[in-house]
């Protein structure tokens, strides 16, 4: 079996333009194998999860913010729970936030599709051990 | 002693004599013609004397035993023609101060001449029981009518209702009318009436103890506050056999407790809402100052002259929206000073012209056509600074979330309804889902649509400057159709 690593394919959804350019850049300056796509809100990131155009090409990871206009991170997690079981990828969701309040990361830690939750800016480590933990093998044929 | 001779023989007399010495009464006895006076030992002995122990005399009785309020009526009762009433008057016991006595005058008449003769009875103990009774009384229709109380009864059977006194003047009936019970409740409000009528069929039915607190409208239109309690009356078989209870007038009280609720409720609400402040403001610093550092760290990362640059443009859009965040505190830190400024009276229509022109290039680009009448109330005694931050945070609020299929229209107008003042503000805008985000328009920092310009702060300042005069302000909005902001000013 031959086995050859490939990017990872990840997602970040979040309002903010500074911090989307500065997670990007990150990745780049790293060197972290990844392709990155990124979503203003919630609303946008489902849209895109259940266009069947789409279905080829799903992210493995999300990272999700928690306050944005039209659709934040609380209520992108209802949807998501909705609809994950047509995805038919498995996908994992790290919450992402400046909020250092006990309460936003307890509640991020009982939702049950959330793997884990970060807090802003992100340090490279944490998100290293993150990318590596994705199985980033080519299906065999 | 001397009585009638005719009448009695010698021993009989005698015999008489004795037992009138024996009883718990005095007897005695004055003789008009000699103004010679005789008491019998009972009278001793009921004022605690031994016979003879004090001297018996007119000025003796007059001026030492007769308590000298009581003299008035004793006299009058001697000379009044027979038969006359016993009275009751007060003598002074050799060691227990005045007790009363009741005292029963008799003329007579016969050979040896004319003579008055009395019995007095200690009635103390009666006395004072009587006097205890109507002190309790007078302290008992005192306390009733001080707190404002009446009691009534009801009769399970033919529901026959008895009312005190009392409850026609809580009723402010003016005669004692008699009332059904379907009459009586009739005089609770509307939403209590089944409330209390309920109550009483459940005492009846279950024997259900009840105690309320209601909206009643008098015979005399005054609406108050009443506390009708009632619990039933039981036979030995466990059925109720009468509901009794009172009604109280609570309504100063109440009224006071319901007025500290609201202002407890307003405390709750600007505490909430205050905690809610220092939460975003202290999130979105840090938000910002951890891109700050996010960007400064990067840039430390980075060799590369393109991605520097890149990440300093970054620095300086942080430090725009830093200084925004703080300008934002400081709008609200402003709002709080401005409170202590003096009201003045503000021209509705003068205000609104200026506010228009201001932002006249903004009205021209969305051609929006905007109506006002303040015809209904041209003016108010209001902080002008924060009526032009209302006005003008609607208005921008208004052209910011114009719907753009078509003409923005907005109208803005005030109404005067009993002694309050609202400031209508409507637009046909893109609306607002309130369902989905009723409590959060006037939310810090909340934005629900993707408009550029949304800073999720002008409503937050609005409803802050419009409560803490004491208004309110409500929204109604439907999709796609457009927005009504209804303000209670004062």
């Amino acid at each position: 079996m031959i086995v050859e690593k490939i990017p990872v394919n990840a997602c970040i959804i979040d309002n903010n333009k500074t911090y989307v350019y500065g997670f990007k850049k990150l990745i780049t300056i790293k060197n972290l194998s990844c392709q990155v796509t990124n979503f203003s809100n919630g609303s946008e990131a489902i849209v895109h999860l259940k266009n069947p155009l789409n279905t080829n090409n799903l992210p493995d990871l999300i990272f999700l913010d928690i306050s944005m206009p039209v659709m934040d991170g609380w209520e992108f997690m209802k949807e998501f729970a909705e609809i994950k079981s047509q995805l038919g990828k498995k996908i994992s969701i790290y919450m992402l936030s400046s909020s250092t309040d006990r309460w936003d990361i307890d509640r991020a830690k009982n939702i049950s599709d959330v793997a884990g939750y970060i807090s802003k800016p992100v340090d490279v480590c944490r998100l290293t051990e993150i990318f590596n933990s994705i199985d980033r093998r080519y299906p065999t044929a | 002693m001397s009585f009638s001779e005719d009448k009695f023989s010698d021993d009989s007399r005698l015999h008489l004599a004795q037992i009138i010495d024996n009883i718990n009464a005095g007897i005695w006895e004055y003789n008009i013609n000699t103004r010679n006076i005789k008491w019998s030992a009972g009278f001793y002995s009921v004022l605690g004397y031994e016979p003879d122990e004090i001297e018996c005399s007119n000025h003796i009785f007059f001026e030492q035993l007769l308590y000298h309020q009581d003299k008035p009526i004793f006299l009058s009762a001697l000379t009044s023609s027979n038969p006359a009433k016993p009275i009751q008057i007060r003598l002074l016991t050799k060691a227990s101060g005045y007790h009363w006595f009741e005292s029963t005058i008799k003329k007579h008449a016969d050979g040896t001449g004319q003579f008055i003769y009395g019995s007095v009875i200690n009635i103390n103990q009666y006395k004072q029981t009587e006097l205890q009774a109507a002190r309790s009384d007078q302290l008992y229709s005192d306390t009733i009518r001080i707190s404002k109380l009446g009691s009534w009864e009801i009769e399970p059977g033919t529901l026959n209702l008895t009312l005190s006194k009392q409850i026609y003047d809580i009723y402010e009936l003016q005669t004692q009318v008699k009332l059904t019970l379907e009459e009586a409740v009739s005089f609770f409000e509307l939403p209590y009436r089944q409330v209390m009528q309920k109550a009483i069929n459940n005492a009846l039915e279950f024997c259900q103890p009840y105690d309320l607190e209601l909206l009643f409208r008098t015979a005399k239109n005054n609406v108050i506050w009443v506390r009708a309690k009632g619990v039933p009356i039981i036979n030995d078989y466990g059925k109720c056999i009468t509901i009794r209870g009172i009604l109280q007038d609570i309504d100063n009280n109440k009224r006071k407790g319901l007025s500290l609720e609201s202002s407890l409720n307003l405390l709750t609400d600007q505490n909430r809402r205050l905690q809610n402040f220092a939460y975003i403001v202290s999130h979105n610093l840090r938000s910002h100052t951890g891109n700050l550092q996010f960007m400064v760290n990067l840039y430390e990362e980075t060799e590369l002259e393109k991605d520097r640059n890149e990440i300093f443009s970054h620095i300086k859009s942080i430090s725009g929206s830093l200084n925004a965040t703080i300008e934002h505190l400081n709008e609200i830190v402003k709002m709080q000073t401005e409170i202590t400024n003096e009201r003045s009276i503000v021209n509705f229509e003068i205000l609104f012209r200026n506010i228009q022109s201001a932002i006249k290039s903004n009205i021209e680009a969305l051609d929006a056509h905007i109506a006002y009448d303040f015809s209904k109330c041209p003016q108010i005694n209001y902080i002008p600074a924060y009526m032009e931050s209302i006005l003008q945070n609607l208005l921008t609020n208004a052209l910011k979330y114009s719907h753009p299929d078509r003409q923005p229209v907005i109208r803005c107008y005030t109404l005067k309804e009993r002694n309050h003042i609202y400031l209508i503000f409507e637009d046909n805008g893109i609306g607002i889902d309130l369902e989905r985000y009723g409590d959060q328009v006037f939310g810090m920092y909340k934005t629900f649509h993707q408009n550029p310009d949304a800073k999720g702060i002008g409503l937050f300042i609005t409803r802050n400057q419009v409560e803490a005069l004491g208004g309110t302000i409500k929204v109604e909005s439907t999709v796609n159709i457009g927005t009504k902001f209804t303000i209670k000013l004062v």
